[in-house]
């Protein structure tokens, strides 16, 4: 079922008539962010960073280092302290990363995860794969469509 | 970056939204806080946040507004020769508690027997609301009562600092509706005020209890760990709890509950205990009725602020002809009267935790604020729940929200203090889930309450017809099933879905609230099998209804039935 929206989602994005700035994206940037909320804990994306390079943490880090890693970042990233023009996306997605890290279940089906996409070669080519997902697919998509 | 997309409806009620965002203020914005029955203001000075002080060295300032002569004056520049004056008819007050509100809402209806004229048609309008000037019903809005005070506000501030003041952040309830603070931002506009943000108030205190803490970690150079706090504020109007993590000046919302309670039910349960046929000797609602009932209120008030120091009081107040309350009132009394209302504080902060996800053990503070925070009861209750002996004491539940909101007025405006007083965050979570009527009459939440700002959140749906070429996208607010118990934000129709059979069209409705908290809800129509939009998606800025709201949603429904419904598609998945 996933894999039949995915399939919609980036093209339509790709295809927006105008690549809308930042703050207006978020129609069609969203339809990336359901691809990966529905798929984040089953997919991970194998070129990509993971949520702990994301919070620059070790695979093994302890709740209390994750929710520290998080604040420092949202003290730079979030949008009330950060310049005016920079986009919630990176706060929004670094809060992603943390909600699951942060949540034991979460974490461990993420980590399980993780561990078998690092068995996995790179064979699955990004563009070929309709349903893929993650965070720096989108990122990748960002910056090809949007800045 | 210009370029505005192909469809954009903002609302017009909507006169501070874009520049919310805009580049960092050189002006510290002041911070307010708008009570039920008391204001106060604050301001960053530079080192600390300091609470401006009226020419009659008040920081508390009682919330009403007279009408009595041409110019109406409000509570902050006006001296009342005696309490009784605020009730001769001419003053309006609880503006807080009308705003934004139907006169289908049964806190209109509690509203009715305040010293002046609210009076309700329950056809989904705004209250007829008046004050009695000359003998003549002169109508108001409390937009405008609002707007009066804070201009008063305003002058006081700019007195204060001997500067044009043109930012504010003000503390709003918990349970405040997307359309009231729609409200609250047009009172500010009429005052010459810009919203730089609307602050939960239980998240404004959060954001004191994150400075502190912060301070004390400074002092001590101790680890910085995280504390949970569980705040609980009840003023005269309304009550809410909140729960925040905070560690390093950070202040993360848990999660928010609020209701329309406080001081001012019990106020009401105590009138109706001491003089059982109030609403039938007051339903005239002339000049006599006024006074009366302006006199059992006063003495009522009296009674319940005496019993949170003492265990009973005397009552004694003639109403005139041969009315008369003689009483001796006790605080069991009292209690066993309010016991629902108790009961409702229970539950919210029991909601509250639970939402949170925060277990009771690990709460380090409890903080307890607002004008009701004073009565024994509240007290017992929250400790009760907690399992704990003591509340956080060092700060003044009083001044707590004002102090909290010249802080979020500093950061805001991008001041940095180079003893890093003003290193702090607040991130918010949403108080009230935010949806659309979908499959029949229910309420699909978009995006859940107590989601972390900013978010973004998306459902697909589909057409409940074959070959049905428009849908209907009705945004509420609220956290109930059935739809029209929560509040219409707006509505808006997506057209051009092209001839297909029920179920295949998908129609994919986003909502993107900003950090600065205004909703934006996109919607689209994509067909499976196609790589675009087949309309460029449309973008909606909420709230977009009026005054006259009440009645648009069953207007839609009289109109169109289910011909433009649309159903989930799936569960949900976020």
């Amino acid at each position: 079922m996933a894999s039949a929206f995915s399939a919609v989602a980036p093209s339509c994005i790709r295809f927006r008539p105008q690549p809308p700035p930042s703050r207006r994206t978020s129609a069609a940037y969203s339809t990336a962010e359901r691809t990966c909320t529905s798929t984040t804990t089953a997919q991970i994306d194998d070129s990509q960073t993971s949520f702990y390079q994301m919070l620059g943490i070790p695979m093994g880090a302890t709740c209390q280092e994750i929710k520290a890693a998080y604040r420092k970042l949202a003290k730079v990233l979030h949008p009330d302290v950060a310049s005016p023009l920079s986009p919630a996306d990176e706060f929004m997605r670094v809060h992603k990363a943390y909600t699951t890290l942060s949540d034991p279940e979460k974490r461990a089906h993420y980590d399980r995860t993780l561990f078998r996409r690092n068995l996995r070669r790179p064979s699955c080519v990004l563009s070929a794969s309709p349903s893929y997902s993650g965070y720096n697919s989108r990122r990748t998509w960002e910056t090809d469509q949007c800045w | 970056m210009a370029a505005e997309p192909a469809y954009t409806v903002a609302s017009d009620s909507e006169t501070t939204g874009e520049e919310k965002s805009s580049s960092p203020l050189p002006e510290i914005a002041i911070g307010i806080d708008i009570g039920t029955s008391q204001c106060s203001i604050a301001v960053w000075n530079g080192s600390q946040v300091e609470i401006m002080r009226n020419t009659r060295n008040q920081k508390l300032m009682r919330s009403f507004v007279t009408f009595k002569n041409e110019i109406p004056t409000g509570g902050v520049s006006n001296q009342l020769a005696h309490e009784y004056e605020m009730l001769t008819g001419s003053t309006i007050f609880n503006m807080k508690r009308l705003i934004g509100r139907l006169d289908t809402d049964p806190v209109v209806h509690a509203s009715k027997n305040l010293p002046f004229l609210v009076q309700t048609l329950n056809i989904g309008v705004r209250p007829f609301i008046a004050a009695l000037v000359n003998n003549m019903w002169r109508s108001t809005t409390p937009e405008e009562v609002l707007a009066i005070f804070l201009i008063e506000l305003r002058v006081l501030a700019e007195v204060h600092l001997k500067r044009h003041v043109s930012n504010a952040v003000l503390t709003i309830p918990v349970s405040f509706s997307r359309f009231q603070l729609s409200r609250i931002e047009r009172a500010c506009a009429m005052a010459g005020l810009h919203v730089l943000r609307l602050m939960p108030e239980p998240t404004a205190v959060a954001l004191l209890y994150a400075q502190q803490q912060q301070q004390t970690v400074h002092e001590n150079l101790g680890s910085g760990s995280e504390k949970n706090a569980l705040i609980f504020n009840m003023g005269a109007g309304y009550c809410d709890a909140a729960l925040t993590a905070t560690a390093g000046g950070v202040s993360q919302i848990k999660a928010l509950a609020g209701m329309t309670l406080g001081g001012e039910d019990m106020l009401q349960n105590m009138m109706h205990y001491l003089l059982p046929e109030m609403d039938n000797l007051f339903s005239r609602h002339g000049i006599e009725e006024i006074k009366k009932i302006g006199l059992l209120r006063v003495a009522t008030q009296d009674a319940i602020h005496k019993l949170s120091f003492q265990s009973s009081v005397q009552i004694d107040v003639d109403l005139g002809n041969g009315t008369k309350i003689c009483k001796v009132l006790d605080r069991e009394e009292f209690e066993v009267v309010n016991q629902k209302v108790f009961e409702k504080c229970e539950f919210l902060t029991r909601q509250c935790l639970q939402d949170a996800k925060v277990e009771i053990e690990d709460v380090n503070d409890i903080i307890l604020v607002g004008g009701c925070s004073y009565i024994p009861k509240i007290k017992n209750i929250l400790m009760s729940i907690c399992k704990r002996g003591e509340l956080y004491s060092e700060i003044n539940p009083l001044e707590a929200a004002v102090r909290g909101a010249a802080l979020e007025g500093a950061v805001a405006s991008g001041i940095n203090d180079p003893f890093g007083n003003l290193d702090l965050l607040t991130i918010q979570a949403t108080p009230l889930s935010i949806g659309i009527r979908a499959d029949g009459n229910s309420f699909v939440p978009i995006v859940q309450r107590n989601t972390t700002m900013p978010a973004r959140r998306e459902l697909i749906f589909t057409t409940l017809h074959d070959n049905q070429t428009e849908a209907l996208i009705i945004v509420y607010e609220g956290d109930e099933k059935v739809v029209e118990k929560n509040h219409l934000l707006g509505y808006f129709k997506i057209t051009g879905i092209p001839p297909a059979p029920k179920g295949v069209p998908e129609i994919n409705v986003c909502m993107d609230i900003d950090a600065s908290n205004v909703l934006r809800v996109f919607a689209g129509v994509i067909m499976p099998g196609t790589q675009h939009p087949v309309t460029p998606f449309m973008e909606v800025r909420m709230p977009t209804v009026d005054d006259g709201h009440g009645w648009c949603a069953e207007a839609l429904h009289r109109t169109f039935g289910s011909t433009l419904d649309l159903i989930t598609v799936k569960k949900k998945v976020q």
